[in-house]
């Protein structure tokens, strides 16, 4: 009989159960509910044992439903065939419906008392309330407080309840536990959506006792976040989860895009070339003392080489930005790549003139050729991020702000130049973040298809061997590593490991028959190999099992819409292209101006002389402009033909 | 918390039992060969009811009862048995589930006072339980005590089981059939009820011979018997019945599949046999095992006794546990 529940006190949905076979324990029980329920795997529960209410000492548990079985009381399944006699028509038709039962496991999230830890109580269940979900998921401890670090990372959301989960920034962001690593199929499982989500939670909710944070984005796809700035459409729906989250819907108000040129060295490499918002993508460009310094991020992609690496040690110290004398009678102060290839064309000329040596100052002359083989290699696969000649233009090392989002387009650059990208960038960051002198306290770092920069197999390269000290140390300094990837098994264990939160979307099947997986219950796996989209599955230290979130579309422009909305220019010819970085420079210039002043120069030259204006920001660009171009004219003349080309080899004989 | 009546006897001497005796007498036979007057036809024939389109009420009340015992004391030789009776009315609608509508228990003690000493015998009349007194040439024997004892509760579980029934028919809807496990002659009220039927799975009572009795019990599967009216000894109410057969009995036994269906003794009754006979035949689905009777219990009926087997009382169950002696103190 159903007995209507008394006012305030909420009926129960459940009631554990438990037999010799399928006991209550410390950690799971077993409750059944009504054929028609509301509940269904990922829900929370509450569970009273007797006296809670009363006087008296009542133990409450807290569990989050893990599997859910349906049987009747069909002793084996030939009797209904028996009894439909051979036609499954038939067993629809029988006069009565079995007894039938919905019984569910649950997993225990919370006890209290907490200790004695005793086995569940076989007492009523009931639907979690939002204060019931705080208590489970131990949010008590840091939402509210002194000092609160609550980040939303979205909504639980089951039986006709939402209620906001929070993750603790002392566990996200550290000092506690640090990193975030998230992982489903491309396209369902929202995963950059939920990291710019994330981000926007994070710059909104940082508590202030903790500093100012900024994040440092890599963009590896195409135009996925280009857009950070750009609002993107939200529905009511998304609108209101917002709301009961409290975080405002909006943009990220302060971002910074940088991204190399292309190979012309003029137009930028990204998808970001609309008119409309190609003026504030900052070019990344980088000599030869940047790249020295991550020179063995070249070197051990392949191989790891310790020879070479003490040359090119040494070029760093003793050769770059010094008077050096090659010891043939040539002094060389080299700044930049072509004066690196002027000192080794006068080692292999002056090896050659002087015999038979194989050796210049305990180097190898392979050892040399191979360092100059892997560095003409960047400058030319990395043509517009490394100059070959000239000053360089970075980040703002040391002058990052607060709630900015940096993002470095290397979407469409060499996987080397993308390596090169990172070790430099990361090591950068830490460098400062150690010095205390980056700008901020905290940095989140996003690196999308970790999979690529972090597999679990394959060679040690420099970038996973840095992606693993992050994720490994980040946690004290500050530096905290998002990552995400398709399949999580095939990143390096210890990355992923050192993950404190982790999310996952819609999971591929395979991917979840693979090891790693073996805690999560059948059911749960069914569960993320079909979540919706816009659902996650979170993993945080201070919930003792997996949770399922709702969260709002990111409040910023999709990458996709972005390219469509404001579709990237084509590339301007190198005149055009010249002018239009001027122009970004000082309102002021006129396009013909600078058309006069660069006809008939060379283009190196004209390069050169950009990046200087770039680096100094004169009050008067157009003046130091044609000031550092100089007087070098190009001549007037095309350069005599080196050598006539070959004619095709036409037999004249009249066969 | 009352001290049970059990505790009671204890404390006032009764020496402390925990005995289900075997079962060896079987269900007691309450009627033998009575012989039957023919009603639908002189001489008993068969009908093929498979192809008769069913009666399909749209709700249906089964009824059923159970009962328990144990004997949990002695008074000298004389057993003082705890008994558990209850009944319930599971009905089922549109929606094929079948659900609780109404439901009675009892518990009694059956034992005989006068063989009893007298602080027994005040504990039991102070605990204020339900006492059914056996006869006096019963307990000599404490074997024959223990079955008339036995038939004590029958007598309870049968009377609660009408008792609920009779109940459950002012109750009936206009289109609604109660269905019994069991004879409906016993009740006034449900032997003229035109929307009651009686199943009968157990066939103590003869009511033919010869050949007839032949057709009877070889009645092949899906058919069924002509209508008859079953002779009665006394003053006993009018019935109609028939025989039918759910499942093929080849192979098995005579009995198998085989039930007795009561209805009111009526012209409509006769009419409407085989209709009647059909809506069984489709109530063989599902089936109700593991029960061992599955070949003549309607799984509703059993869904009823598996109601009331769940809301026993855990102690009226007798402990599982081994029968030898005690160790330690
Ligand atoms: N919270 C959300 N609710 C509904 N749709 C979403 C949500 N987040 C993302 N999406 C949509 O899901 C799609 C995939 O998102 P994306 O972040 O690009 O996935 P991934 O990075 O895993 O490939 C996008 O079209 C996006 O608009
Ligand atoms: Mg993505």
């Amino acid at each position: 009989m159903i007995r209507p529940a008394e006012p305030g006190s909420p009926a129960p949905l459940g009631r554990v159960v438990a037999t010799e076979l399928k006991p209550a324990t410390p950690h799971q029980f077993h409750f059944w509910t009504a054929n028609e329920t509301t509940i269904g795997i990922g829900a929370i529960v509450k569970v009273e044992g007797p006296g809670v209410g009363d006087q008296g000492p009542g133990r409450v548990v807290y569990g989050v439903v893990t599997d859910g079985f349906a049987y009747s009381d069909l002793a084996t399944p030939l009797h209904d065939v028996v009894a439909a006699e051979g036609d499954p028509a038939r067993a629809a038709e029988s006069p009565s419906v079995r007894q039938e039962i919905r019984l569910w496991t649950a997993a225990v999230l919370r006890q209290q008392p907490e200790e004695p830890l005793q086995p569940v109580p076989l007492g009523a269940v009931y639907v979690a309330s939002d204060a019931d979900v705080a208590q489970a998921l131990r949010m008590d401890a840091y939402v509210t407080g002194a000092q609160p670090s609550g980040i939303p990372v979205g909504l639980y959301t089951a039986a006709g309840l939402e209620a906001p989960v929070y993750l603790d920034a002392d566990f996200l962001l550290g000092p506690e536990a640090a990193h975030l690593n998230i992982s489903g199929v491309s396209g369902l499982a929202t995963k950059t959506s939920a990291v710019e989500f994330l981000l926007a939670s994070i710059f909104e909710h940082f508590p202030a006792h903790k500093g100012r944070v900024a994040a440092l984005c890599f963009n590896v796809k195409g135009p996925d976040l280009c857009f950070l700035d750009r609002p993107g459409a939200l529905d009511d729906a998304d609108r209101r989860r917002y709301e009961r989250l409290g975080i405002t819907p909006q943009p990220f108000e302060r971002v910074r895009y940088y991204a190399p040129f292309k190979a012309d060295g003029v137009n930028l490499n990204t998808l970001r070339t609309h008119p409309d918002l190609v003026g504030d993508v900052e070019p990344l460009v980088w000599g030869l003392s940047e790249v020295l310094d991550f020179a063995e991020v070249l070197l051990n992609r392949d191989d790891i080489d310790a020879k070479a690496d003490a040359f090119i040690d040494f070029l760093s110290d003793r050769v770059l930005n010094k008077e050096f004398d090659d010891g043939f009678g040539g002094s060389h102060r080299v700044q930049t790549f072509a004066d690196l290839n002027g000192l080794f064309r006068a080692i292999f000329d002056g090896l050659e003139l002087s015999g038979r040596s194989d050796m210049w100052r305990t180097h190898h002359i392979a050892t040399i050729r191979k360092v100059r083989n892997r560095l003409s290699n960047i400058s030319t696969r990395c043509k517009g991020l490394v100059t070959d000649d000239g000053p360089s233009s970075d980040l703002p090392w040391g002058r990052f702000e607060d709630r900015t989002v940096y993002v470095v387009d290397v979407a469409n650059v060499d996987p080397l130049g993308q390596d090169l990208v990172f070790a430099r960038a990361v090591s950068k960051l830490r460098e400062h973040l150690e010095r205390r002198d980056l700008g901020v306290e905290a940095v989140v770092v996003f690196v999308d298809e970790l999979n690529k920069y972090a597999p679990g197999d394959g060679p040690e390269t420099y970038v996973r061997k840095m992606l693993l000290d992050i994720s490994e140390r980040g946690r004290y300094l500050g530096l905290v590593l998002f990552a995400a990837e398709q399949f999580r098994s095939q990143v390096h264990r210890r990355v992923v490991g050192n993950a404190g939160t982790t999310l996952f979307g819609r999971m591929d099947a395979d991917e979840l028959a693979t090891p790693g997986y073996h805690v999560l219950s059948p059911a749960v796996k069914i569960k993320l190999a079909t979540l919706p989209i816009g659902e996650l599955m979170v993993r945080h230290p201070h919930f003792t099992q997996p949770i399922f979130v709702r969260f709002p579309r990111p409040a910023v422009l999709r990458g996709r819409d972005g390219v469509e909305r404001f579709p990237p220019a084509a590339d301007l010819p190198f005149e055009e292209a010249v002018v239009r970085q001027l122009a970004r420079l000082d309102r002021r210039i006129r396009p013909n101006q600078v058309k006069d002043l660069i006809a008939e120069r060379r283009p190196d030259d004209v390069r050169r002389a950009l990046a200087a204006v770039r680096r100094t920001r004169p009050d008067d660009a157009l003046a130091y402009f044609r000031r550092m171009l100089g007087a070098r004219v190009a001549p007037a003349t095309a350069p005599a033909r080196e050598a006539v080309p070959p004619l095709n080899p036409i037999s004249e004989e009249p066969y | 918390m009352p001290r049970s009546w059990v505790d009671a006897i204890l404390a006032a001497g009764a020496v402390p039992a925990s005995y289900v005796p075997d079962a060896s007498a079987g269900r007691t036979d309450l009627e033998e060969f009575t012989g039957a007057d023919g009603v639908e036809d002189v001489a008993l024939r068969t009908y093929a009811v498979a192809d008769t389109r069913p009666l399909a009420p749209g709700t249906v009340a089964f009824l059923d009862g159970i009962e328990q015992w144990r004997v949990v004391g002695y008074g000298g030789v004389t057993p003082i048995v705890r008994g558990y009776v209850a009944a319930a009315v599971r009905r089922r609608g549109p929606d094929r589930r079948l659900r609780t509508a109404a439901e009675a228990s009892r518990e009694v003690a059956i034992t005989r006072l006068e063989s009893l000493a007298e602080p027994l015998r005040r504990a039991l009349a102070a605990s204020g339980v339900d006492l059914l007194e056996l006869a006096e040439e019963d307990v000599g024997q404490p074997g024959r005590a223990i079955q008339a004892a036995r038939r004590e509760l029958e007598r309870a579980r049968l009377a609660q089981e009408r008792e609920l029934g009779e109940r459950c028919l002012a109750a009936l809807g206009p289109d609604e059939w109660l269905v019994v496990d069991g004879v409906l002659s016993d009740s006034a009220a449900l032997s003229a009820h035109p929307r009651a039927l009686g199943v009968i799975k157990s066939h103590g009572a003869q009511y033919f011979e010869g050949p007839e009795l032949e057709r009877a019990l070889t009645l092949p599967a899906g058919h069924r018997t002509s209508v008859f009216q079953p002779k009665r000894r006394g003053a006993r109410r009018a019935i109609y019945s028939w025989y039918l057969r759910l499942w093929p009995w080849e192979g098995n036994d005579l009995l198998y599949g085989l039930v007795r269906v009561e209805a009111h003794a009526d012209a409509v009754t006769v009419a409407r046999a085989s209709a009647l006979s059909a809506w069984l035949l489709r109530e063989r689905s599902p089936l109700s095992t593991p029960d061992a009777r599955w070949d003549r219990l309607l799984y509703a009926i059993h869904d009823v006794e598996t109601y009331l087997r769940s809301r026993t009382p855990r102690d009226v169950i007798a402990p599982p546990g081994s029968r030898l002696p005690r160790t330690g103190s």
